[in-house]
């Protein structure tokens, strides 16, 4: 039987975690879909970026989505495992299916979606709760970065800048980076956690210009100088005669390791 | 006789107030200055104009040389590009700001400075771009002081401040006369060598906003390490005045051990 579950939480509370554990120990189909969520009075959400979704789809590739129609009409397909993500600052008044916003219901039934369960983080104790933050004043930013590709050792330093404070009170940051070999990175970043998480995708682009994958960075706090975060980047990013040097010579190699007929 | 060793003052003139006044109240009368006057700092001239005065003797370090010799000097030193752009915004800054006989007193410093069996170099004997990081294989550690003559090598560039003592080294020897091996092996164990790196003044990084020097002494060879409180919110205040990036002024309220370090550290630029 089909289960549709709708996520929410507030920003770096850990639902795109929670969701691919799910995901990952149940033995049917899985459709994902994220909600943009509502902005509150002084508390900004960040647009949808398409992260989760490309981060969720490199490591669970069958992963269906939900925001396609053909799709949504599989929801009703015994063992399809669908989870909704929703960025939602404040608990819900009502538990359960009625403590839904009417905004989102409507959205979902656009989408042919009906969830059989809501669970909130902070709220429903099957959710972790470790990393609920309370929010006053949130402020985002989201950049594309589509066909950038990082100088490594900058991209590094740009991170530990970004996240320790140098362009404002971060509270929440996320990304995929492009780096020059292909690999595309995913980042993560909340201000109760210790470190920063650093996954590197499954898919790998071979290293011939710049790649089609999704990048985006998307940061989350307060006194954000977005201006100081765009020229840093713009610092750290190759041109392209840099980025033939870097590929040019992992090519040669991967021309190499070709074994002759 | 006690006497201090500074280093890598970055152009930060309270830094180096703090760091003099505290040298002046222990009575030491020596100070060696391992370089880098200049560069990602406020104050670049009144720096300098402070060590001419006080007629401190000092070795050059990467940035007096870059300022000297032009941004080509050693680019390939910078650990990122981000790096080096920024590097290059503050050598643009740096270069603007220093008067011609400042310029001239960096362009004539040597690179290095000996006093008996103590050598004094900003990164290492082989070059000011060089960095001697603490955990450096201890055979090229070795291979630096020993083929430097020295005993005792003070070095800078790091900006962490660290003694190295060196025990049990050995060089094996096998002597060859032009046309025949002679088949003689020698084993010649080298006495324990040390090397001192003074931190910085200007720019530290050791995790704590404190600047750093160090004191030796030479009838003992005992070597403190000394931490130096100073009113960093008047530097970040003058790093953003005077137009340079404001992360300089962040990465220095916050005194990271966080530094960008190149692949290779111990890199010697061939230019």
């Amino acid at each position: 039987m089909s289960q549709t579950w709708l996520i929410s939480g507030s920003p770096g509370c850990g639902k795109t975690s929670w969701i691919l554990k799910t995901m990952l120990s149940h033995p049917g189909a899985c459709g994902y879909l994220r909600l943009d969520g509502h902005s509150d009075i002084g508390l900004e959400q960040a647009s949808n970026s398409g992260i989760d979704q490309a981060f969720l789809k490199d490591q669970i590739p069958q992963l269906l989505d939900l925001s396609e129609t053909q799709y949504a009409s599989r929801s009703q397909q015994d063992d399809l495992l669908a989870l909704i993500e929703l960025p939602q600052f404040h608990s819900p008044q009502h538990v359960d299916l009625a403590g839904i916003d009417p905004r989102i219901k409507n959205q979902l039934e656009a989408l042919q979606l009906h969830p059989d369960r809501h669970l909130h983080f902070g709220r429903d104790h099957e959710l972790p709760s470790k990393d609920k933050l309370e929010f006053k004043k949130l402020e985002s930013l989201n950049l594309s970065l589509n066909r950038s590709v990082w100088d490594p050792p900058s991209l590094n330093t740009f991170w530990f800048e970004l996240v320790n404070g140098a362009y404002g009170d971060v509270y929440r940051a996320k990304a995929l980076m492009n780096l020059p070999d292909g690999r595309s990175m995913f980042f993560n970043w909340i201000v109760s956690q210790e470190s920063s998480q650093f996954f590197p995708l499954q898919e790998i682009s071979a290293p011939n210009g710049r790649p089609a994958s999704l990048s985006e960075l998307v940061v989350q706090g307060k006194h954000l100088d977005c201006l100081r975060i765009q020229s840093t980047i713009d610092l750290c990013l190759l041109n392209d005669a840099v980025l033939e040097m870097h590929q040019m010579p992992l090519r040669d190699q991967q021309k190499e390791a070709i074994p002759l007929s | 006789m006690n006497h201090a060793i500074i280093s890598c003052l970055h152009a930060n003139l309270p830094a180096v107030e703090a760091v003099l006044n505290d040298i002046d109240r222990q009575g030491i009368k020596t100070i060696t200055c391992l370089g880098d006057l200049v560069g990602y700092g406020p104050q670049p001239n009144e720096v300098v104009e402070l060590i001419r005065k006080r007629g401190i003797a000092t070795c050059q370090g990467c940035w007096d040389e870059d300022i000297i010799d032009g941004l080509n000097a050693c680019e390939c030193s910078y650990p990122s590009q981000l790096a080096e752009r920024r590097g290059h915004l503050a050598h643009q800054w740096t270069d603007d700001q220093l008067t011609d006989e400042n310029k001239s007193f960096l362009a004539n410093l040597p690179t290095s400075l000996r006093r008996d069996r103590l050598l004094f170099v900003h990164g290492s004997p082989n070059s000011q771009h060089e960095y001697l990081l603490p955990d450096m294989d201890a055979f090229a550690a070795l291979e630096r002081v020993e083929t430097a003559g020295a005993d005792i090598l003070f070095c800078g560039h790091t900006h962490q401040p660290y003694v190295r003592e060196l025990r049990g080294g050995s060089i094996h020897v096998r002597l060859q006369n032009a046309d025949h091996d002679s088949g003689q092996r020698e084993e010649l164990t080298l006495p324990m060598r040390k090397i001192v790196n003074a931190g910085s003044v200007g720019e530290p990084r050791h995790g704590t906003t404190n600047a750093t020097y160090v004191i030796h002494n030479d009838a003992t060879d005992e070597v403190e390490i000394k931490e130096v409180a100073y009113d960093v919110g008047r530097t970040c205040q003058a790093i953003v005045e005077a137009g340079l990036p404001k992360v300089f002024a962040w990465r220095l309220s916050h005194g990271f051990e966080f530094a960008e370090q190149a692949e290779d550290a111990s890199h010697v630029c061939e230019r």
